[in-house]
């Protein structure tokens, strides 16, 4: 479980909070979608609760765990996609993945890591070419196959189908929606709020650090939901 | 993890660029070490077969005089080549392994040495010293720049500090390949060394070894302290390259320059000027007054008196000793500031570890500036030793058949091998953990940041 409690963040003391007093939980098998501009305080929260900064108030605990004081013990529940994941060029697919699964303390026998990758997406034949030669959308993949390896309880997504293509993008909603099947608490920034409705269990709209809205995709359809979100973008502070 | 790791950084198309061109650039200089170990060897083995004909002929043409004959006799004294330095040439490329002297003079003809390329004398010899110093931090700098910097700036190391249970001992796993690759490098140069140039391995070769591990992980701890502070990979690489430049170019350079005019050595014309002009005028001196002067150094000889000749070996040769006598004030001092220089740059070197690493392998080598000193003190006794023998016959006008000339043989000089290795290693052992604490430290601070 991800829980944000009174979090925020001011980068220069005294400036305005890039994150204001944050309040939210994502339950297992829950995935919350964050809406916003940019610089609306998404990627700092996502980094507050990799423990990559420092709270200026507040918690943000994973399982039950503050990770500002328990950085090591918190990250074992963690798992993170960037909107661009990096690997490793010179190692292949499956050797990356074997690679960050053994960082997390995991050691798959070759066909799990294979059948990670699969169920991941990435097609067989690309397993043992090496990831330099691979597009964004495949290196995606691999990023999700090493979430899979570490069964980390919750998941944080930084704009992931940022540049997929709409195959890769669907491919890839499936994924995380049979994450959260599997009890995974997912908190996902984007800026596609389609895909946010189609995924998301909860969306939240944060502007200027403050999460404004908070609803369940369920009851809107995407026209209404995209008309939220312009209201709440271009409402008055 | 550790084999994963070690394939990311080996596949790398410019770390195998730079392994192989360490490689090759080592096996290059291994082949000049070679080069000048065998002709060194070929003077030492021709210098023998050439002393012993040039007694035979000036024995020929000169069988009547002993005073006559040893007025032409060279005897040569040789510097014993250490087979080390085919691996740090140092100054035996520039100062004459072979010292063939008369028994005339002696200060004239120390200094009377060729260059076989003066060329060298600018631009150095690419020797394995050269590539260990100034080649393999090149590539440890290469190799380690952009170590963890790298990959925070392309969003790698998100990924690894979320996934990672350690992320310190991930670095230290990264450097330690990186180490356990240039070491590999440097066994193998080394290997091939013995091989090739046939050094034994014994204490020295250990002790040069020693020293060259030593030397790359200094490096690899400056290396590991920059890339801790958690900068840029491209500050790193500059702060690296200055650091590469100051440590082995600038300062070096700044060193020699105090070194030189704090310690001027005027001296080394003076005496060449001061031992002829103390010979010259002797000819227009009276003789008692020379003979006086040689009977106060050699009161053995008083008995041979003054001689009534107009020309008298025994007054040319105490003519020839005025010079050596008259100008040992001079060569004393051109020593003494020799001395100093060595002292000094020893005592500076403990400072810069790249200076020190070359003064000592210099010295393990037997190469240096120390080695020098010593053969020329050699050389003196040498010279000494061939007088004392030679005069009681020029001044007893012994004939020249009653020498058996066939005896006279090279001789040697072997220089002590150097077993400070406390001194050796203390300098590069202190710099390495000091850098490699520092390192240590500014990476438990920083390796949780982005």
């Amino acid at each position: 479980m991800l829980q944000a409690i009174n979090l925020t963040k001011r980068y220069i003391p005294g400036a305005i909070p890039a994150l204001d007093n944050l309040n939210l939980t994502v339950s297992p098998g829950e995935i919350f979608c964050l809406l916003g501009q940019n610089g609306a305080g998404k990627t700092t929260t996502i980094n507050l609760f990799l423990g990559f900064l420092k709270p200026t108030a507040g918690q943000a605990l994973v399982s039950g765990l503050d990770v500002a004081s328990h950085p090591l013990e918190s990250k074992k529940s963690l798992a993170y996609l960037p909107e661009t994941v990096m690997l490793y060029p010179n190692l292949t697919g499956l050797e990356n993945l074997k690679f960050f699964a053994s960082l997390a303390g995991f050691r798959h026998p070759p066909d799990a890591l294979q059948d990670l990758l699969s169920q991941a997406g990435l097609q067989v034949d690309a397993h043992h070419r090496r990831v330099g030669q691979y597009s964004k959308g495949m290196r995606q993949k691999v990023g999700i196959a090493i979430a899979l390896a570490k069964q980390a309880k919750a998941l944080l997504l930084d704009e992931p189908t940022s540049g997929l293509d709409p195959k890769a993008s669907n491919e890839f909603s499936d994924l995380l929606l049979r994450l959260s099947d599997r009890g995974t608490a997912i908190l996902m920034a984007t800026h596609d709020i389609f895909r946010a409705r189609e995924v998301g269990t909860q969306i939240g709209i944060m502007r200027a650090g403050r999460l404004v809205e908070t609803m369940s995709p369920q009851a809107l359809t995407a026209s209404e939901l995209e008309a939220v979100y312009l209201q709440t973008m271009n409402s008055p502070h | 993890m550790l084999t994963l790791a070690f394939k990311d950084f080996i596949r790398s198309s410019g770390v195998r660029a730079g392994l192989f061109f360490l490689l090759t650039a080592g096996v290059v200089s291994l082949l000049i070490g070679k080069q000048f170990l065998d002709r060194q060897r070929q003077q030492a083995a021709e210098i023998t077969v050439y002393q012993k004909e040039e007694i035979r002929r000036n024995v020929k043409f000169h069988p009547d005089e002993m005073g006559l004959l040893l007025y032409y006799m060279p005897f040569a004294l040789v510097n014993e080549t250490n087979s080390l330095s085919g691996l740090a040439i140092g100054q035996r490329d520039v100062n004459p392994s072979v010292q063939r002297v008369t028994i005339r003079a002696l200060e004239a003809q120390k200094y009377d040495a060729g260059l076989t390329n003066p060329a060298n004398l600018l631009l150095g010899n690419l020797d394995f010293s050269f590539v260990l110093i100034y080649l393999f931090p090149l590539l440890i700098i290469a190799f380690t720049y952009n170590l963890v910097a790298e990959e925070r700036e392309n969003g790698t190391w998100k990924i690894v500090a979320v996934q990672s249970r350690h992320p310190f001992r991930l670095v230290l796993q990264l450097v330690a390949i990186r180490v356990f690759v240039m070491l590999g490098v440097l066994v193998a140069l080394l290997a091939l060394a013995a091989f090739m140039l046939g050094i034994p391995v014994n204490a020295a070769f250990g002790a040069f070894g020693l020293t060259s591990v030593l030397y790359l992980l200094f490096w690899f701890a400056v290396c590991f302290w920059i890339t801790s502070l958690h900068r840029s990979s491209s500050f790193n690489a500059m702060a690296l390259v200055m650091i590469w430049m100051g440590l082995l170019i600038v300062w070096p350079a700044a060193v020699n320059n105090s070194i030189e005019n704090r310690y001027p050595v005027p001296e080394a014309m003076n005496t060449m000027v001061k031992q002829r002009k103390a010979y010259h005028e002797k000819w227009d001196m009276d003789k008692q007054v020379t003979m006086d002067r040689f009977y106060a150094h050699y009161p053995q000889f008083k008995t041979y008196g003054l001689p009534d000749e107009s020309f008298s070996w025994l007054w040319y040769y105490a003519m020839q000793q005025m010079g050596d006598d008259e100008s040992a004030e001079q060569s004393a001092a051109l020593r003494e500031k020799l001395l100093q220089r060595e002292v000094t740059s020893r005592h500076i070197a403990w400072l810069v570890p790249t200076l020190h690493t070359q003064l000592y392998l210099n010295e393990l080598a037997q190469s240096g500036l120390g080695n020098q000193l010593r053969f020329l003190d050699a050389v003196n006794g040498f010279h000494e030793k061939k007088r004392l023998s030679f005069y009681p016959k020029i001044f007893g006008k012994a004939p020249v058949r009653a020498t058996n000339w066939a005896a006279i043989r090279v001789e040697t000089f072997a220089d002590p091998v150097p077993t400070r290795y406390a001194e050796l290693f203390m300098p590069l052992v202190f710099f390495g953990l000091l850098f490699g604490g520092l390192g240590w430290i500014g990476l438990k601070q920083n390796v949780y940041r982005l």
